[in-house]
């Protein structure tokens, strides 16, 4: 796991980060949010050392980031920034898997195969001969991600990766994410597309201005108006339409993030309803 | 890297230096930098270089001046350090002035970029004549060198958290891996033009020739004095060194530091 | 004749064997909100630029059919001409803002235009004003946040007074209040000055409740044409549902809820509780 203990941070004499406290764990996916400036990937660049606090520690799994460097912190926690075109860096598609898996130190037979497995599941093997920069936007996303996924790290770090996506993409992204939470992988997805964090996050850290001002279980955090208020961001819909019920004198036993949820808490309420109806027409 | 870059970096201030014509601050350039390129000694070579202090404390900016001297210190030691071991006579004395002219010419730039904003440039090269298609061109390559450094500092973050180690390994690997940060930069900076190129059709550059630009240059009489002062003080120089008397001056100086 | 006037316009980008837009028909009149939505690589953004004439000038290629925008003929029209009646803002926002202070941006279009100084001044001043940019008139555009940027990108072409705004991907890098307040923005040009915006758009859950019109593409061709909620049910499989439509859906088949095709949430909790509340 990442621990981010205490970190504060300035570019060019200005605080980013003033105080961050946080803890990645595997098997567990973190969704970072927070206006833009608020200072969310410069906290993710902390997490593999491309950037050092200058108060607090980083350690990841237990190394001190300011003890590695970037490559051998990466080996554990791979990165895949917002902009694919910023991170494709080989002439063919199947080039950029192999040219990551050999400077993470796989051998060329093992580098192979892995990269034959890792082109099929995201659905690139047809392409792999082509320049990346041939494929559309959703598939260079795609092969960025890829790229950093093949060499299996113990916490993936996703910095927007909705942003500018269609809802093809936004899905096969979120089933990627389930896929590697079953596998016990962590996951840190920093985004400002709160649908998207009450879809696939466990856990919801907020950023305003260089802090950490909530951070909790993603039904707890999405649906405090307050504090996605403080960060400027807005509830996602199914929360809102709950507290909306509950001013309306329907009050659901629990805080549903999702349609479905929503859904069977209504069900839920119905069948108590139906029930408690039954019973009191029983009794007159 | 960056810190050597501010003093070519505008600040908004407001002093008689920042208020002049970007005309007559181009005259003060060009005038900085000739005595720069055209004195050769070190006595005349400081003098100048008080003078531009005092122009950057005019402006203001000698902060900012004094924290990017820190960045230029490796390329001053070394161009001192290269012509004391190469020259056969006058070492120390040659060797100082060859630094002192480095600083004189970068800072004479340095003055002019600090106080002029790139509209004014581009304002007053289209003052001077030169086609509104130019000075965009011009404009905007200042524009984007900020996004171009940032862009450059993701490429390589990117790369380096690919498990690429550029710091480590002999020259000729360092350069290999340094060359892995062309191709998405080339790349991304190409798809940038195009998007810019985009932009500026929907804004309707190129509807009309003629041009009325929104920024107005008006030379005043402070300009016209201190672009007639750049002017008469290049004039000098290239007086005092065509007509030998430069030459005796420093042969003079000489004297006192034959050891040198 | 529409504002908008595309007719069985078909264009294939030069060296490309598919077709980015396959026999489009569509027109559209001032005072519309038209949401263009579909999956990337669906045309959305070709047709956007068929609007401007960046098709067929800006971007070789083979073009047919007819397209007439303000009454002009784009194929034979330059974009500088269409640049006066179509206002285009892009999905980056530091790509289309070129100057170092946000007054200048504002006036560049205008000088463009050739017209005079003074003028120009005077359509800056008003739209400053009122686009409530006076306090960062000075500032550089890449100074400013991403919801600042699109809001000066957006007043820049305002400055010319198009008649039609094409907006490509406006929320794509904001966060979801700036988001909101562009949209608000544009919808408020919509209503109060009959401007036509055409917005390119994924993220419906924030969009749908702007827009007048939705229009689906796939595959270059137009699917859906329609009033928002009409067009978001033939075609929610292909683009997606914003979760209170689905929540919907998912009552509807338990017969749980009445008809209807909630796009907020409020519609969808105001529905809930007339049909539950006893």
């Amino acid at each position: 796991m990442i621990i981010v203990e205490d970190v504060y941070f300035s570019y060019e004499g200005l605080p980013v980060l003033k105080g961050v406290t946080l803890t990645v764990r595997t098997g567990e996916v973190l969704a970072i949010m927070g206006e833009n400036g608020a200072g969310k990937t410069t906290l993710i660049k902390h997490f593999i050392g491309l950037l050092k606090p200058e108060r607090g520690r980083v350690l990841v799994f237990g190394v001190d980031t300011r003890e590695a460097s970037v490559a051998q912190l990466a080996r554990h926690v791979g990165v895949v920034f917002q902009n694919p075109d910023h991170q494709l860096f080989a002439e063919s598609v199947e080039e950029e898997v192999l040219f990551t898996l050999k400077n993470m130190g796989y051998l060329p037979d093992e580098a192979r195969a892995v990269c034959e497995r890792v082109l099929r599941l995201f659905e690139l093997d047809r392409y792999r001969d082509k320049s990346p920069y041939s494929l559309s936007v959703g598939e260079r996303k795609r092969l960025a991600i890829a790229a950093v996924v093949s060499y299996d790290p113990d916490v993936l770090v996703l910095d927007e990766p909705t942003a500018g996506q269609d809802f093809f993409n936004k899905s096969k992204i979120s089933k990627l994410i389930f896929r590697l939470k079953r596998q016990g992988k962590g996951v840190v997805v920093v985004t400002h597309d709160v649908e998207f964090a009450a879809q696939v996050a466990d856990r919801v850290a907020l950023m305003v201005d260089g802090r950490i001002v909530r951070e909790g279980p993603a039904e707890d955090v999405l649906t405090d108006p307050a504090a996605l208020r403080q960060a400027r961001l807005i509830m996602p819909q199914i929360p809102t339409v709950a507290a909306l019920l509950e001013a309306g004198g329907l009050k659901l036993p629990r805080k549903p993030l999702l349609p479905g949820a929503l859904y069977l808490e209504l069900l839920d309420l119905l069948n108590h309803r139906w029930r408690n109806h039954e019973q009191g027409s029983r009794h007159l | 890297m960056s810190r050597v870059l501010d003093i070519f970096r505008f600040r908004r201030k407001n002093t008689p230096l920042h208020a002049l014509d970007p005309r007559a601050k181009f005259a003060l350039l060009v005038a900085l930098s000739a005595a720069s390129l055209a004195l050769s000694d070190a006595v005349s070579l400081s003098a100048l270089l008080v003078v531009e202090a005092a122009l950057l404390a005019i402006a203001r900016s000698l902060r900012e001046w004094a924290r990017s001297l820190t960045g230029l210190s490796t390329l001053l030691i070394l161009i001192f350090v290269l012509n004391f071991l190469t020259l056969p006579t006058g070492r120390l004395f040659t060797a100082a002035a060859m630094t002192l002219r480095f600083l004189c010419l970068t800072t004479a730039f340095s003055i002019f970029f600090l106080t002029t904003t790139a509209d004014e440039l581009a304002a007053a090269l289209e003052a001077s004549g030169v086609p509104r298609e130019y000075s965009m061109m011009f404009t905007m390559s200042l524009r984007f060198v900020p996004s171009l450094a940032r862009d450059l500092q993701t490429v390589a973050d990117a790369l380096k958290s690919r498990g690429l180690e550029l710091e480590k390994g002999n020259l000729k690997e360092r350069l290999r891996n340094y060359t892995y940060l062309l191709v998405p930069l080339i790349v991304y900076e190409l798809r940038r033009s195009i998007m810019v190129a985009e932009a500026l059709e929907a804004r309707g550059f190129g509807a009309t020739r003629k041009v009325e630009p929104y920024v107005e240059l008006t030379l005043r009489a402070r300009d016209y004095a201190v672009i007639a002062a750049s002017a008469l003080a290049t004039c000098a120089v290239a007086w005092a060194i065509a007509s030998g008397i430069y030459g005796a001056l420093v042969d003079h100086v000489r004297v006192f530091f034959p050891k040198l | 004749m529409a504002l908008v006037e595309l007719k069985r316009v078909s264009f294939r980008y030069a060296g490309s064997d598919r077709h980015a837009l396959d026999n489009v028909t569509l027109s559209a009149e001032q005072g519309e909100f038209v949401l263009l939505v579909g999956p990337s690589g669906c045309g959305k953004s070709t047709l956007l630029r068929v609007l401007n004439g960046l098709i067929p000038h800006f971007y070789e290629g083979d073009f047919e059919g007819e397209a007439r925008v303000a009454g002009l003929d784009v194929r034979s029209t330059p974009t500088h001409v269409l640049a006066r009646h179509v206002g285009m803002v892009f999905q980056d926002p530091e790509n289309q803002l070129f100057l170092s202070s946000v007054e200048r941006e504002i006036a560049f279009g205008l000088e463009n235009m050739g017209l005079p100084r003074a003028e120009v001044k005077r359509r800056v001043r008003e739209v400053l004003k009122e686009f409530n940019l006076e306090s960062i008139k000075d500032r550089a555009p890449y100074e400013l946040s991403g919801g600042q940027q699109q809001k000066v990108a957006i007043a820049s072409v305002m400055a010319l007074e198009p008649e039609i705004l094409a907006i490509d991907e406006p929320t794509a890098n904001l966060d979801p209040l700036s988001a909101l307040e562009i949209l608000s923005l544009v919808k408020r040009l919509v209503d109060e000055k009959g401007v036509l915006a055409i917005v390119v758009e994924h993220r419906l859950e924030l969009t749908l409740m702007f827009a007048t019109r939705m229009v689906v593409m796939h595959n270059g061709r137009i699917l859906a044409d329609g009033a928002p909620r009409e067009a978001l049910l033939r075609s929610g499989s292909l683009v997606g549902y914003p979760p209170v439509t689905l929540a919907h859906l998912l009552l509807k088949r338990k017969g749980l809820i009445d008809n209807g095709v909630p796009l907020t949430s409020e519609e969808l909790a105001s529905m809930v509780i007339r049909k539950w509340a006893k």
